[in-house]
């Protein structure tokens, strides 16, 4: 109870300074006139702001204008960067003569304030001053249906979008205008957005066009941003846009707004100016958008997911050529549409003309390349000479205006083929020597085209094998391979004893077969090609005498081997001393001495 | 140990002959950019650098049917007559020189390894036998194909229109004939700024060096 008592005294005490400053605020006004000079026949607008209770104000009177109020309108004011609650006053002044006019203050406090009236066809005096033309009165827009304002009306975002259906790959422009009121929102934080995965969203112009409207009482710029937008599967969607805002809000609420107002605000305003900047993100009404899909009937086979309204035209320059010389080809496609998707496959059918990869050029005529020419550019190469046709290209496309597909072609285009390189003399050379009986050499047909590229490069056109460093190689390997023929040399004594292997297999097949006579002939064979080579000596030359001399008692039983040899090869007899194993050891004997 | 040995020296010979076969580290020819460029001269209506640039196009591809369609066309262009090539000589020039330089040292080590062969083994001697054989026909290839090329080595071609054939090595001399462009000529001698030529026909003078194009420029410099 006794805080309460302390209370209401303490209100009780601030009764009669709340009152003086209610009455002291009625002198806190202050009026402008807009504009200040007008022609005779406009009016001007006198508006009083007020920050205290001033209800209405009384219309002076001075001959020559007419005074009429307007209205009487709560708001804000911007004071030293402080949003303020005011009141305006409207009252409108139309002059009936021209001149210059002071008007009084219209409140104890505030100072008079000048209207000058002009004529029509006056000229403005303050020419001299600026040649700056005059700013075009604010133009008057009314917020797009369905658009409501956001941010405590201080913004909205609106998403243009196309009413009709659209089709899955077709580009189609879209407008996203977000509408700011100068002073409450101070900045954008970022480009505006798509909600939904389903769509692309492609070439947003990175500056916004920017214009200045009334919307519902308040100056608002408005900023539109240009895109183009396709969709990735068919079905029916909802598109909305966003933006991020920075907003100056206050951050009182209702009932402190209202309490402040009744206990005379400016007196509590140290305690209640919450107003900050604060980060929102705005988003546009959701807008409905029915995707359909592509038909398959009718399909042409060259459709290469063109989209749009499509014009063709082709040229070729020059006209007339050398064989062998570039022609260039150029396709041009203009109109609307995904251009995206507007390829060169068109090309792939001149045969009879040598081709290099086509290249391709965009001119956009709108903000994000939804209209506007593509250029191809196709080198061409014409072997032969004469008077040739580059056949008429063709362009498929679907055109949603009509919903079908449709072809657009270019006509054939007749080029001349000349003959290079003083082709005239080269003629007249062949006609010459075609009269003469001589067939002509070189070709009427002209030069062959040029090749691609090289890839492969050389150093030096002299052929490798009249070069020094490499004739190197050769001679070395023929060094090498000559010092290892002369280095390898036969193994003889390998070579005789695989030789008196082979003799001894020859030998033993003829025993175990019991052929007496080929047994003796090859040992006598053997054994004299043994004794050759051991004694330096042809085998013509081995006398009995010579084999008694060197090999002692044992070269009885050689001669007596010899003996049946001769025996047997001279005579039809079968030898009769047919010991073949005793003779095989004699064998073994002599050629194992060889061995040794 | 001695295999070694020599093996680490026939590889250390190879890097050398390697490193000194691609000596200049700028490659400057092509087959197919001296096509080009003699298209380039021909379409440009100078049949001299034209016949000169085909011509050194044919000596990187011999066989090339459009490097020798367009020299015979530019030829018959000029009013030179051209000289058919043998039989043997389009089946020995059918592959590059480079190719048959390299057949040719593949011979001589077919041949070499043969003869080692048949000296260390008696076995398997119709295998030797046929390797020395075809190592005989390679090597006989690329002589055949060096032997016809050899006088290009000295060949040039005449650059200017009305080139006199002086019958000295000296501006003044008296003009023994005159030389039309595109000319195929043999360069015999050199003296100074001149070159000692001898045509198709039999006919030898000097001529200004500078109005020729030799066909196998010299290492480091065109012309």
């Amino acid at each position: 109870m006794r805080w309460i008592k302390v209370i209401i005294a303490s209100l009780c005490l601030l009764a009669p300074a709340e009152y003086a400053m209610a009455q002291g605020l009625d002198a806190l006004a202050y009026e402008t006139i807009e504009p200040s000079r007008i022609k005779l026949g406009e009016s001007a607008t006198l508006r009083v702001t007020s920050f205290g209770r001033l209800k209405d104000v009384a219309l002076p009177t001075i001959p020559g204008l007419v005074f009429e109020a307007i209205g009487r309108s709560p708001g804000f004011d911007f004071v030293n960067g402080t949003i303020i609650p005011a009141t305006f006053i409207l009252i409108r002044v139309t002059p009936q003569f021209a001149g210059v006019f002071s008007i009084p203050g219209l409140t104890p406090a505030s100072r008079s304030i000048g209207l000058e009236v002009v004529k029509g066809d006056e000229p403005n005096p303050y020419t001299w001053r600026s040649q700056q033309p005059a700013p075009a009165p604010m133009p008057t827009a009314s917020l797009p249906k369905g658009v409501q304002l956001q941010a405590g009306g201080a913004a909205f975002v609106h998403l243009a979008i196309p009413a009709r259906p659209i089709y899955v790959g077709e580009s189609v422009p879209v407008e996203i205008d977000v509408g700011l009121r100068p002073g409450i929102v101070t900045s954008v934080n970022g480009l505006p957005t798509l909600k939904g995965s389903d769509f692309t969203f492609n070439n947003l112009s990175k500056q916004p066009e920017r214009r200045e409207e009334a919307i519902e009482g308040g100056a608002f710029v408005v900023l539109t941003w240009h895109s183009a937008l396709a969709a990735v599967k068919p079905g029916d969607f909802s598109l909305s846009a966003e933006t991020p805002l920075t907003v100056k809000m206050s951050t009182l609420s209702t009932a402190d707004r209202a309490v402040a107002s009744r206990l005379a605000w400016p007196l509590l305003q140290s305690m209640y100016n919450g107003v900050a900047p604060k980060d929102m993100t705005i988003e546009s009404s959701p807008s409905k958008l029915k995707v359909l899909p592509l038909p398959t009937e009718g399909q042409p086979e060259n459709f290469s997911g063109a989209i749009g309204d499509f014009q063709v035209s082709s040229d070729i320059s020059p006209a007339s050529v050398s064989a062998g010389e570039p022609l260039t080809l150029r396709l041009h496609i203009s109109g609307a549409g995904n251009f995206d998707r507007v390829d060169s496959t068109m090309f792939d059918h001149l045969d009879h003309w040598k081709t290099y990869p086509a290249k391709s050029s965009f001119t956009p005529s709108d903000a994000v390349g939804n209209e506007g020419e593509k250029v191809f550019e196709q080198p061409l190469i014409a072997a032969q000479p004469g008077e040739q046709s580059i056949p008429g290209l063709e362009f498929s496309y679907f055109n949603p205006n009509t919903r079908r597909y449709e072809r657009a072609q270019t006509p054939p285009i007749k080029v001349t083929i000349a003959a290079s390189l003083a082709s005239g003399s080269l003629n007249a050379l062949i006609g010459a020597q075609n009269l003469n009986g001589v067939p002509a050499t070189g070709s009427p047909q002209g030069l062959r085209p040029d090749h691609r590229p090289p890839e492969n490069l050389v150093s030096e056109l002299r052929p490798l094998y009249f070069r020094v460093p490499f004739l190197a190689i050769p001679t070395t390997l023929a060094l090498l391979l000559a010092g290892s023929w002369f280095a390898m040399r036969p193994n003889a004594a390998r070579a005789n004893l695989k030789a008196a292997e082979r003799a001894l297999a020859q030998l033993g097949a003829a025993a175990r077969a019991g052929d007496s006579s080929s047994f003796f002939e090859a040992a006598r064979k053997t054994l004299l090609q043994t004794f050759a080579a051991r004694w330096q000596m042809s085998a013509d030359q081995i006398t009995v005498a010579e084999l008694k001399a060197r090999l002692g008692t044992a070269g009885e039983d050689v001669e007596r081997l010899f003996a049946i040899a001769d025996e047997a090869r001279f005579s039809d007899n079968q030898p009769g001393d047919t010991d073949f194993p005793r003779w095989l050891s004699l064998i073994r004997g002599q050629l194992a001495g060889e061995r040794e | 140990m001695r295999a070694s040995k020599i093996s680490m020296l026939m590889a250390a010979l190879a890097v050398w002959a390697g490193q000194a076969i691609a000596q200049p580290s700028q490659p400057l020819y092509s087959a197919d950019g001296l096509y080009n460029l003699a298209n380039s001269y021909a379409r440009a209506g100078k049949p001299g650098l034209a016949v000169l640039s085909y011509e050194r196009a044919a000596l990187l591809a011999p066989d090339d049917p459009d490097i020798n369609a367009n020299l015979a066309y530019v030829r018959a262009s000029a009013h030179l007559s051209m000289k058919p090539r043998s039989r043997f000589a389009r089946l020995v020039q059918t592959m590059s020189p480079t190719l048959v330089a390299w057949l040719g040292v593949l011979g001589i080590a077919l041949v070499g390894m043969g003869l080692v062969a048949r000296r260390v083994a008696s076995r398997f001697l119709w295998i030797s036998g046929g390797a020395i054989l075809l190592g005989v026909a390679l090597i006989a290839l690329t002589a055949s194909n060096a032997i016809l090329l050899w006088p290009r080595m000295h060949e040039a071609v005449v650059l200017i229109d009305q080139t006199p054939a002086r019958v000295s090595p000296a501006p003044m001399g008296d003009t023994a004939f005159v030389l039309r462009e595109a000319e195929s000529v043999t360069m015999t001698a050199e003296h100074e700024d001149f070159m000692l030529i001898r045509t198709g026909g039999g006919l030898s003078g000097w001529v200004a060096r500078a109005n020729l194009g030799a066909v196998v420029p010299p290492v480091g410099g065109e012309h």
